[in-house]
Protein backbone atom coordinates (compact mmCIF):
# COMPACT_ATOMS: atom_id res chain seq x y z
CA UNK A 1 0.00 0.00 0.00
CA UNK A 2 2.16 2.84 -1.29
CA UNK A 3 1.06 6.48 -0.99
CA UNK A 4 -0.15 7.63 -3.81
CA UNK A 5 0.57 11.65 -4.54
CA UNK A 6 -3.20 12.49 -5.76
CA UNK A 7 -5.30 14.44 -3.74
CA UNK A 8 -8.60 13.08 -2.60
CA UNK A 9 -11.86 14.81 -3.75
CA UNK A 10 -12.60 17.45 -0.83
CA UNK A 11 -9.84 15.98 1.31
CA UNK A 12 -6.21 17.53 2.19
CA UNK A 13 -4.61 18.04 -1.05
CA UNK A 14 -1.20 16.43 -1.73
CA UNK A 15 -1.68 12.61 -0.07
CA UNK A 16 -4.69 10.21 0.50
CA UNK A 17 -5.41 6.93 -0.39
CA UNK A 18 -6.86 6.28 -3.91
CA UNK A 19 -9.14 3.71 -5.36
CA UNK A 20 -6.61 2.97 -7.17
CA UNK A 21 -4.76 2.30 -3.33
CA UNK A 22 -7.13 -0.55 -2.94
CA UNK A 23 -5.76 -4.44 -2.78
CA UNK A 24 -6.78 -6.45 -5.45
CA UNK A 25 -9.70 -8.58 -3.28
CA UNK A 26 -10.69 -4.85 -1.96
CA UNK A 27 -11.44 -3.99 -5.37
CA UNK A 28 -13.06 -7.58 -6.10
CA UNK A 29 -15.54 -6.46 -3.67
CA UNK A 30 -16.48 -3.77 -4.80
CA UNK A 31 -16.91 -5.59 -8.40
CA UNK A 32 -18.68 -8.10 -6.79
CA UNK A 33 -21.73 -4.89 -6.79
CA UNK A 34 -21.88 -4.21 -9.94
CA UNK A 35 -23.01 -5.64 -13.19
CA UNK A 36 -21.55 -7.51 -15.99
CA UNK A 37 -21.59 -4.78 -17.75
CA UNK A 38 -20.19 -2.30 -15.67
CA UNK A 39 -17.53 -4.68 -14.54
CA UNK A 40 -16.35 -4.59 -17.95
CA UNK A 41 -16.29 -1.02 -17.76
CA UNK A 42 -14.13 -0.88 -14.91
CA UNK A 43 -11.54 -3.30 -17.09
CA UNK A 44 -11.13 -0.31 -19.20
CA UNK A 45 -9.54 2.38 -16.26
CA UNK A 46 -6.45 0.81 -15.74
CA UNK A 47 -3.95 -2.45 -15.35
CA UNK A 48 -5.06 -2.40 -11.92
CA UNK A 49 -8.13 -2.95 -12.66
CA UNK A 50 -8.05 -4.74 -15.86
CA UNK A 51 -6.72 -7.60 -13.18
CA UNK A 52 -9.13 -7.26 -10.96
CA UNK A 53 -12.27 -7.31 -13.55
CA UNK A 54 -11.20 -10.59 -14.62
CA UNK A 55 -11.09 -12.57 -11.33
CA UNK A 56 -12.59 -16.14 -11.64
CA UNK A 57 -14.22 -14.97 -8.29
CA UNK A 58 -15.76 -11.87 -9.60
CA UNK A 59 -17.35 -13.59 -12.40
CA UNK A 60 -17.84 -16.65 -10.79
CA UNK A 61 -20.64 -14.56 -8.64
CA UNK A 62 -22.40 -13.57 -12.11
CA UNK A 63 -23.12 -16.80 -14.11
CA UNK A 64 -26.28 -18.93 -13.03
CA UNK A 65 -25.47 -21.79 -11.19
CA UNK A 66 -26.05 -24.26 -13.77
CA UNK A 67 -23.47 -22.84 -16.34
CA UNK A 68 -21.50 -25.85 -16.83
CA UNK A 69 -24.67 -27.70 -18.42
CA UNK A 70 -25.49 -24.39 -20.09
CA UNK A 71 -21.85 -24.21 -21.64
CA UNK A 72 -22.31 -27.60 -22.69
CA UNK A 73 -25.45 -26.75 -24.31
CA UNK A 74 -24.21 -23.98 -26.01
CA UNK A 75 -21.21 -26.41 -27.25
CA UNK A 76 -23.37 -29.00 -28.86
CA UNK A 77 -24.77 -25.91 -30.70
CA UNK A 78 -21.76 -24.77 -31.87
CA UNK A 79 -21.51 -27.88 -34.08
CA UNK A 80 -19.81 -30.22 -32.34
CA UNK A 81 -20.88 -34.24 -31.53
CA UNK A 82 -22.18 -34.97 -28.09
CA UNK A 83 -18.67 -36.06 -27.42
CA UNK A 84 -17.18 -33.12 -27.93
CA UNK A 85 -19.99 -31.68 -26.25
CA UNK A 86 -19.09 -33.86 -23.27
CA UNK A 87 -15.36 -32.92 -23.73
CA UNK A 88 -16.35 -29.45 -24.00
CA UNK A 89 -18.12 -29.30 -20.69
CA UNK A 90 -15.08 -30.49 -19.15
CA UNK A 91 -13.07 -27.81 -20.26
CA UNK A 92 -16.01 -25.25 -18.99
CA UNK A 93 -13.74 -25.85 -15.54
CA UNK A 94 -10.55 -24.64 -17.06
CA UNK A 95 -11.88 -21.87 -19.06
CA UNK A 96 -11.41 -18.20 -17.46
CA UNK A 97 -15.13 -17.53 -15.97
CA UNK A 98 -15.52 -13.97 -18.01
CA UNK A 99 -14.95 -15.92 -21.31
CA UNK A 100 -17.88 -18.60 -19.63
CA UNK A 101 -20.27 -15.21 -19.36
CA UNK A 102 -19.14 -13.74 -22.34
CA UNK A 103 -19.88 -17.02 -24.54
CA UNK A 104 -23.38 -17.77 -23.21
CA UNK A 105 -24.15 -13.95 -23.50
CA UNK A 106 -24.24 -15.12 -27.31
CA UNK A 107 -26.95 -16.34 -28.76
CA UNK A 108 -26.71 -20.47 -29.57
CA UNK A 109 -29.26 -22.63 -31.28
CA UNK A 110 -30.45 -25.56 -30.65
CA UNK A 111 -32.89 -28.19 -31.27
CA UNK A 112 -32.21 -28.01 -35.14
CA UNK A 113 -31.50 -24.43 -35.04
CA UNK A 114 -35.65 -23.41 -34.45
CA UNK A 115 -34.54 -22.38 -30.66
CA UNK A 116 -32.57 -20.23 -29.19
CA UNK A 117 -30.91 -19.31 -25.82
CA UNK A 118 -28.93 -16.65 -23.97
CA UNK A 119 -27.99 -14.97 -20.89
CA UNK A 120 -28.80 -12.08 -20.45
CA UNK A 121 -25.99 -9.61 -19.89
CA UNK A 122 -27.56 -7.30 -16.75
CA UNK A 123 -28.46 -10.42 -14.84
CA UNK A 124 -28.53 -13.88 -14.02
CA UNK A 125 -31.27 -15.18 -16.09
CA UNK A 126 -31.83 -16.95 -19.21
CA UNK A 127 -33.65 -15.91 -22.12
CA UNK A 128 -35.04 -18.04 -24.80
CA UNK A 129 -36.89 -17.79 -28.28
CA UNK A 130 -38.74 -20.38 -30.36
CA UNK A 131 -39.19 -20.22 -33.87
CA UNK A 132 -42.76 -20.51 -35.48
CA UNK A 133 -40.91 -23.43 -37.25
CA UNK A 134 -41.01 -25.06 -33.58
CA UNK A 135 -44.63 -24.61 -33.17
CA UNK A 136 -47.40 -27.03 -33.97
CA UNK A 137 -49.48 -24.96 -35.52
CA UNK A 138 -52.89 -26.55 -36.77
CA UNK A 139 -53.55 -26.29 -40.43
CA UNK A 140 -50.14 -25.50 -40.85
CA UNK A 141 -50.17 -27.89 -43.85
CA UNK A 142 -52.33 -26.17 -45.70
CA UNK A 143 -51.33 -23.17 -47.54
CA UNK A 144 -55.51 -21.66 -48.02
CA UNK A 145 -54.46 -21.16 -44.15
CA UNK A 146 -51.35 -20.84 -43.30
CA UNK A 147 -47.78 -19.78 -45.30
CA UNK A 148 -43.95 -19.63 -43.88
CA UNK A 149 -42.72 -16.26 -45.18
CA UNK A 150 -39.32 -14.89 -45.26
CA UNK A 151 -39.33 -11.68 -42.97
CA UNK A 152 -36.25 -10.27 -41.62
CA UNK A 153 -37.81 -8.62 -38.66
CA UNK A 154 -38.10 -12.41 -37.09
CA UNK A 155 -34.73 -13.81 -35.36
CA UNK A 156 -35.21 -16.91 -37.44
CA UNK A 157 -36.02 -14.97 -40.47
CA UNK A 158 -39.06 -16.94 -41.18
CA UNK A 159 -42.44 -16.07 -39.47
CA UNK A 160 -45.99 -18.21 -39.98
CA UNK A 161 -48.37 -16.06 -41.75
CA UNK A 162 -52.45 -16.90 -41.29
CA UNK A 163 -54.10 -15.71 -44.55
CA UNK A 164 -57.60 -16.98 -42.92
CA UNK A 165 -58.93 -20.17 -40.51
CA UNK A 166 -62.08 -21.29 -38.48
CA UNK A 167 -59.66 -23.05 -36.35
CA UNK A 168 -56.75 -21.26 -34.60
CA UNK A 169 -54.42 -23.01 -32.69
CA UNK A 170 -50.83 -22.31 -32.07
CA UNK A 171 -48.97 -25.02 -29.36
CA UNK A 172 -46.03 -25.47 -28.05
CA UNK A 173 -43.06 -27.38 -25.65
CA UNK A 174 -39.87 -26.49 -24.63
CA UNK A 175 -37.74 -28.58 -22.02
CA UNK A 176 -34.57 -26.91 -20.68
CA UNK A 177 -32.73 -26.51 -17.35
CA UNK A 178 -33.65 -22.69 -16.63
CA UNK A 179 -31.12 -21.10 -14.01
CA UNK A 180 -33.41 -20.34 -10.88
CA UNK A 181 -35.95 -17.58 -11.02
CA UNK A 182 -39.27 -16.28 -12.40
CA UNK A 183 -39.55 -16.33 -15.89
CA UNK A 184 -42.42 -14.88 -18.20
CA UNK A 185 -43.99 -16.09 -21.62
CA UNK A 186 -44.55 -14.15 -24.16
CA UNK A 187 -45.93 -14.78 -27.91
CA UNK A 188 -44.31 -12.76 -30.14
CA UNK A 189 -47.39 -11.62 -33.24
CA UNK A 190 -47.97 -8.80 -35.65
CA UNK A 191 -51.06 -8.47 -37.13
CA UNK A 192 -51.10 -7.59 -40.78
CA UNK A 193 -48.37 -8.96 -43.33
CA UNK A 194 -44.88 -6.80 -43.30
CA UNK A 195 -42.83 -6.30 -46.87
CA UNK A 196 -41.05 -4.05 -47.85
CA UNK A 197 -41.50 -1.34 -51.13
CA UNK A 198 -39.01 0.64 -52.79
CA UNK A 199 -36.93 -0.07 -49.38
CA UNK A 200 -39.70 1.31 -47.33
CA UNK A 201 -41.63 -1.19 -44.82
CA UNK A 202 -45.22 -1.27 -45.52
CA UNK A 203 -48.17 -3.20 -43.81
CA UNK A 204 -50.61 -4.78 -45.76
CA UNK A 205 -53.85 -5.31 -43.56
CA UNK A 206 -55.68 -7.41 -46.54
CA UNK A 207 -55.98 -10.28 -44.30
CA UNK A 208 -56.94 -8.64 -41.04
CA UNK A 209 -60.40 -9.96 -39.91
CA UNK A 210 -62.13 -11.61 -36.57
CA UNK A 211 -59.95 -10.48 -33.54
CA UNK A 212 -62.00 -7.99 -32.36
CA UNK A 213 -64.71 -10.25 -32.50
CA UNK A 214 -64.00 -12.88 -29.71
CA UNK A 215 -60.58 -12.67 -27.73
CA UNK A 216 -57.69 -14.44 -28.67
CA UNK A 217 -56.90 -17.18 -25.25
CA UNK A 218 -53.55 -17.69 -23.79
CA UNK A 219 -52.60 -20.68 -21.35
CA UNK A 220 -49.53 -22.36 -20.28
CA UNK A 221 -48.61 -25.08 -17.85
CA UNK A 222 -45.11 -26.40 -16.32
CA UNK A 223 -44.16 -29.68 -15.69
CA UNK A 224 -44.19 -29.19 -11.92
CA UNK A 225 -48.12 -28.10 -11.60
CA UNK A 226 -47.59 -24.16 -12.49
CA UNK A 227 -50.23 -22.80 -14.89
CA UNK A 228 -51.28 -19.40 -16.10
CA UNK A 229 -53.33 -18.31 -18.78
CA UNK A 230 -54.47 -14.80 -20.24
CA UNK A 231 -56.74 -13.43 -23.11
CA UNK A 232 -57.49 -10.03 -25.30
CA UNK A 233 -58.25 -8.87 -28.32
CA UNK A 234 -56.05 -8.82 -31.10
CA UNK A 235 -55.67 -4.84 -32.11
CA UNK A 236 -52.59 -2.51 -33.24
CA UNK A 237 -52.27 -4.01 -36.87
CA UNK A 238 -48.15 -2.49 -37.75
CA UNK A 239 -46.02 -3.64 -35.18
CA UNK A 240 -45.08 -6.60 -33.23
CA UNK A 241 -46.34 -7.54 -30.09
CA UNK A 242 -45.59 -9.43 -27.00
CA UNK A 243 -48.01 -10.85 -25.61
CA UNK A 244 -47.74 -11.89 -22.05
CA UNK A 245 -48.96 -15.68 -21.25
CA UNK A 246 -47.52 -15.87 -17.77
CA UNK A 247 -45.00 -16.17 -15.17
CA UNK A 248 -43.23 -19.41 -13.88
CA UNK A 249 -40.86 -20.35 -11.22
CA UNK A 250 -37.98 -22.63 -11.52
CA UNK A 251 -36.79 -23.25 -7.85
CA UNK A 252 -34.24 -26.19 -8.87
CA UNK A 253 -31.94 -25.66 -12.05
CA UNK A 254 -30.35 -28.77 -12.35
CA UNK A 255 -33.54 -30.32 -13.04
CA UNK A 256 -34.85 -29.20 -16.68
CA UNK A 257 -38.04 -27.60 -16.91
CA UNK A 258 -41.14 -28.59 -19.32
CA UNK A 259 -43.13 -25.76 -20.05
CA UNK A 260 -45.90 -26.02 -22.28
CA UNK A 261 -48.32 -23.00 -24.23
CA UNK A 262 -50.63 -22.10 -26.19
CA UNK A 263 -52.47 -19.71 -28.34
CA UNK A 264 -56.14 -20.30 -29.34
CA UNK A 265 -59.22 -19.03 -30.70
CA UNK A 266 -61.45 -22.04 -31.86
CA UNK A 267 -64.95 -20.02 -31.78
CA UNK A 268 -65.64 -21.59 -34.96
CA UNK A 269 -68.95 -19.05 -35.76
CA UNK A 270 -66.27 -16.47 -37.54
CA UNK A 271 -63.02 -17.27 -39.44
CA UNK A 272 -59.82 -14.92 -38.18
CA UNK A 273 -56.78 -14.20 -40.06
CA UNK A 274 -54.05 -11.42 -41.42
CA UNK A 275 -51.67 -12.35 -38.61
CA UNK A 276 -47.98 -13.63 -38.43
CA UNK A 277 -46.95 -15.33 -35.73
CA UNK A 278 -42.78 -15.04 -35.30
CA UNK A 279 -41.97 -17.06 -32.00
CA UNK A 280 -42.73 -17.69 -28.39
CA UNK A 281 -40.32 -15.85 -26.28
CA UNK A 282 -38.88 -16.54 -22.21
CA UNK A 283 -37.58 -13.62 -20.38
CA UNK A 284 -36.32 -13.17 -16.82
CA UNK A 285 -39.51 -11.48 -15.19
CA UNK A 286 -36.89 -8.59 -14.22
CA UNK A 287 -36.64 -7.44 -17.46
CA UNK A 288 -40.25 -6.97 -18.21
CA UNK A 289 -40.52 -3.69 -16.82
CA UNK A 290 -37.47 -2.69 -18.41
CA UNK A 291 -38.68 -3.46 -22.02
CA UNK A 292 -41.54 -1.81 -23.72
CA UNK A 293 -44.08 -4.41 -24.72
CA UNK A 294 -44.71 -2.96 -27.99
CA UNK A 295 -41.82 -2.34 -30.78
CA UNK A 296 -42.03 -1.22 -34.15
CA UNK A 297 -39.64 -4.42 -35.10
CA UNK B 1 -4.82 -3.49 29.96
CA UNK B 2 -5.09 -7.79 29.41
CA UNK B 3 -8.59 -9.62 29.39
CA UNK B 4 -10.15 -9.78 32.96
CA UNK B 5 -10.51 -12.97 33.90
CA UNK B 6 -14.15 -14.33 35.59
CA UNK B 7 -15.18 -12.94 38.90
CA UNK B 8 -14.11 -9.39 37.86
CA UNK B 9 -16.99 -7.47 37.79
CA UNK B 10 -15.93 -4.87 34.60
CA UNK B 11 -16.77 -6.75 31.04
CA UNK B 12 -13.75 -8.15 29.91
CA UNK B 13 -11.60 -5.53 27.28
CA UNK B 14 -9.11 -6.03 24.60
CA UNK B 15 -6.32 -3.00 23.81
CA UNK B 16 -6.17 -2.44 20.08
CA UNK B 17 -3.51 -0.39 19.44
CA UNK B 18 -3.27 1.65 16.06
CA UNK B 19 -0.18 2.17 13.79
CA UNK B 20 0.83 5.58 15.09
CA UNK B 21 0.62 4.21 18.78
CA UNK B 22 -2.99 5.44 19.75
CA UNK B 23 -4.37 2.97 22.31
CA UNK B 24 -7.71 1.85 22.45
CA UNK B 25 -9.52 0.21 25.08
CA UNK B 26 -12.74 -1.98 23.92
CA UNK B 27 -15.14 -4.14 25.03
CA UNK B 28 -14.66 -7.60 23.76
CA UNK B 29 -18.33 -7.84 22.44
CA UNK B 30 -17.29 -4.50 20.03
CA UNK B 31 -13.97 -5.62 19.14
CA UNK B 32 -15.58 -9.06 18.06
CA UNK B 33 -17.48 -7.78 15.66
CA UNK B 34 -14.26 -8.32 13.72
CA UNK B 35 -13.22 -12.14 12.75
CA UNK B 36 -9.91 -11.13 12.82
CA UNK B 37 -9.53 -9.87 16.34
CA UNK B 38 -12.38 -12.47 17.29
CA UNK B 39 -9.53 -15.27 16.46
CA UNK B 40 -6.89 -13.75 18.15
CA UNK B 41 -8.76 -13.62 21.13
CA UNK B 42 -9.82 -16.94 21.18
CA UNK B 43 -6.61 -17.90 20.45
CA UNK B 44 -5.39 -15.96 23.58
CA UNK B 45 -2.56 -13.77 22.36
CA UNK B 46 -4.33 -10.16 23.13
CA UNK B 47 -2.38 -9.74 26.44
CA UNK B 48 -0.32 -6.46 26.44
CA UNK B 49 -2.89 -4.82 23.04
CA UNK B 50 -3.25 -5.87 19.55
CA UNK B 51 -1.08 -4.04 17.60
CA UNK B 52 -2.80 -3.12 14.09
CA UNK B 53 -0.17 -1.54 11.67
CA UNK B 54 -2.15 -1.47 8.61
CA UNK B 55 -4.76 1.49 10.65
CA UNK B 56 -4.07 4.52 11.77
CA UNK B 57 -5.52 5.95 14.92
CA UNK B 58 -7.93 8.14 12.98
CA UNK B 59 -9.59 5.59 11.10
CA UNK B 60 -9.72 2.84 14.10
CA UNK B 61 -11.18 5.61 15.85
CA UNK B 62 -14.32 5.64 12.76
CA UNK B 63 -14.33 1.73 12.68
CA UNK B 64 -14.95 1.34 16.61
CA UNK B 65 -17.65 4.39 16.22
CA UNK B 66 -19.19 0.91 13.77
CA UNK B 67 -18.92 -1.79 15.85
CA UNK B 68 -19.89 0.28 18.87
CA UNK B 69 -23.15 1.31 17.04
CA UNK B 70 -23.37 -2.36 15.83
CA UNK B 71 -22.67 -4.30 18.48
CA UNK B 72 -25.19 -2.54 21.02
CA UNK B 73 -28.14 -1.32 18.49
CA UNK B 74 -31.14 -3.66 17.49
CA UNK B 75 -33.56 -1.21 15.94
CA UNK B 76 -32.71 -1.97 12.23
CA UNK B 77 -34.12 1.36 11.17
CA UNK B 78 -32.07 3.26 13.96
CA UNK B 79 -28.86 0.95 12.20
CA UNK B 80 -29.76 2.10 8.57
CA UNK B 81 -30.03 5.83 9.31
CA UNK B 82 -26.62 5.09 11.52
CA UNK B 83 -24.97 3.33 8.06
CA UNK B 84 -26.44 5.90 6.03
CA UNK B 85 -24.82 8.35 7.59
CA UNK B 86 -21.57 6.49 8.72
CA UNK B 87 -20.50 6.45 4.94
CA UNK B 88 -21.60 10.20 3.79
CA UNK B 89 -18.42 11.25 4.22
CA UNK B 90 -16.89 14.19 1.94
CA UNK B 91 -13.45 12.79 2.45
CA UNK B 92 -12.66 9.39 -0.56
CA UNK B 93 -9.31 8.88 0.83
CA UNK B 94 -11.30 8.18 4.53
CA UNK B 95 -13.90 6.25 2.75
CA UNK B 96 -10.88 3.80 1.22
CA UNK B 97 -9.12 3.85 4.25
CA UNK B 98 -12.20 2.55 6.02
CA UNK B 99 -12.86 -0.49 3.15
CA UNK B 100 -9.34 -1.70 3.48
CA UNK B 101 -9.74 -1.31 7.55
CA UNK B 102 -12.84 -3.71 7.14
CA UNK B 103 -10.95 -5.89 5.07
CA UNK B 104 -8.19 -6.23 7.20
CA UNK B 105 -10.02 -6.45 10.12
CA UNK B 106 -12.88 -9.08 8.85
CA UNK B 107 -15.67 -6.81 9.53
CA UNK B 108 -18.28 -8.21 6.99
CA UNK B 109 -21.45 -5.92 7.55
CA UNK B 110 -18.97 -2.19 7.01
CA UNK B 111 -16.98 -3.86 4.38
CA UNK B 112 -20.39 -4.40 2.67
CA UNK B 113 -21.78 -1.19 3.25
CA UNK B 114 -18.49 0.84 2.43
CA UNK B 115 -18.26 -1.43 -1.09
CA UNK B 116 -21.91 -0.73 -1.68
CA UNK B 117 -21.03 3.04 -1.28
CA UNK B 118 -18.44 2.70 -3.90
CA UNK B 119 -20.45 0.61 -5.99
CA UNK B 120 -23.10 2.98 -6.28
CA UNK B 121 -20.19 6.16 -7.16
CA UNK B 122 -19.84 3.82 -9.83
CA UNK B 123 -23.07 2.86 -11.09
CA UNK B 124 -24.52 4.66 -14.28
CA UNK B 125 -20.93 6.54 -14.54
CA UNK B 126 -18.79 6.53 -18.03
CA UNK B 127 -15.13 5.44 -17.78
CA UNK B 128 -14.05 8.72 -18.36
CA UNK B 129 -16.53 10.15 -15.63
CA UNK B 130 -15.42 6.83 -13.33
CA UNK B 131 -11.47 8.26 -13.78
CA UNK B 132 -12.37 11.83 -12.99
CA UNK B 133 -13.81 10.89 -10.05
CA UNK B 134 -11.43 8.40 -8.62
CA UNK B 135 -8.23 10.30 -9.61
CA UNK B 136 -7.39 7.03 -12.05
CA UNK B 137 -4.50 7.07 -14.28
CA UNK B 138 -5.01 5.63 -17.49
CA UNK B 139 -1.68 3.54 -17.77
CA UNK B 140 -2.49 1.76 -21.03
CA UNK B 141 -1.00 2.41 -23.91
CA UNK B 142 -3.18 3.21 -27.73
CA UNK B 143 -2.62 -0.05 -28.58
CA UNK B 144 -3.22 -1.66 -25.26
CA UNK B 145 -6.53 0.36 -24.89
CA UNK B 146 -8.18 -0.42 -28.26
CA UNK B 147 -7.35 -4.39 -27.36
CA UNK B 148 -9.43 -4.03 -23.93
CA UNK B 149 -12.41 -2.37 -25.95
CA UNK B 150 -12.52 -5.29 -28.00
CA UNK B 151 -12.30 -7.64 -26.00
CA UNK B 152 -14.84 -6.05 -23.70
CA UNK B 153 -17.38 -5.14 -26.21
CA UNK B 154 -19.50 -8.13 -26.14
CA UNK B 155 -21.16 -6.65 -23.09
CA UNK B 156 -22.11 -3.51 -24.57
CA UNK B 157 -23.23 -5.00 -28.15
CA UNK B 158 -27.24 -6.26 -28.54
Amino acid sequence: MGAVASSARGGRGGEGTVLGDLPESCVAEVLLRLDPPEICRMARLSRTFRGAASGDGVWESKLPRNYARLLAVAAAGDGGERQAAAAAALEAESLPKKEVYARLCRRTRFDGGKKEFWLDKGGRGICMSISSMALSITGIDDRRYWNFIPNDESRFHTVAYLSQIWWFEVRGEVEFCFPEGTYSLFYRVHLGRPFKRLGRRVCSSEHIHGWDIKPVRFQMSTSDGQQAQSKCYLTDPGVWINHHVGDFVVKDSSKPTNIRFAMIQIDCTHTKGGLCVDSVVVKPQYLRQKKLTRCYV
Amino acid sequence: MASAGSGDEKAATVTLISSDNEHFEVPEAVATLSQTIRHMIEDGCTDGGVPLPNVTGRILAKVLEYCNKHAAASDKDELEKFDKAFVDIDDQATLFDLVMAANYLDIRGMLDLTCQTIADMIKGKSVEEIRETFNIKNDFTPEEEAEIRRENQWAFDD
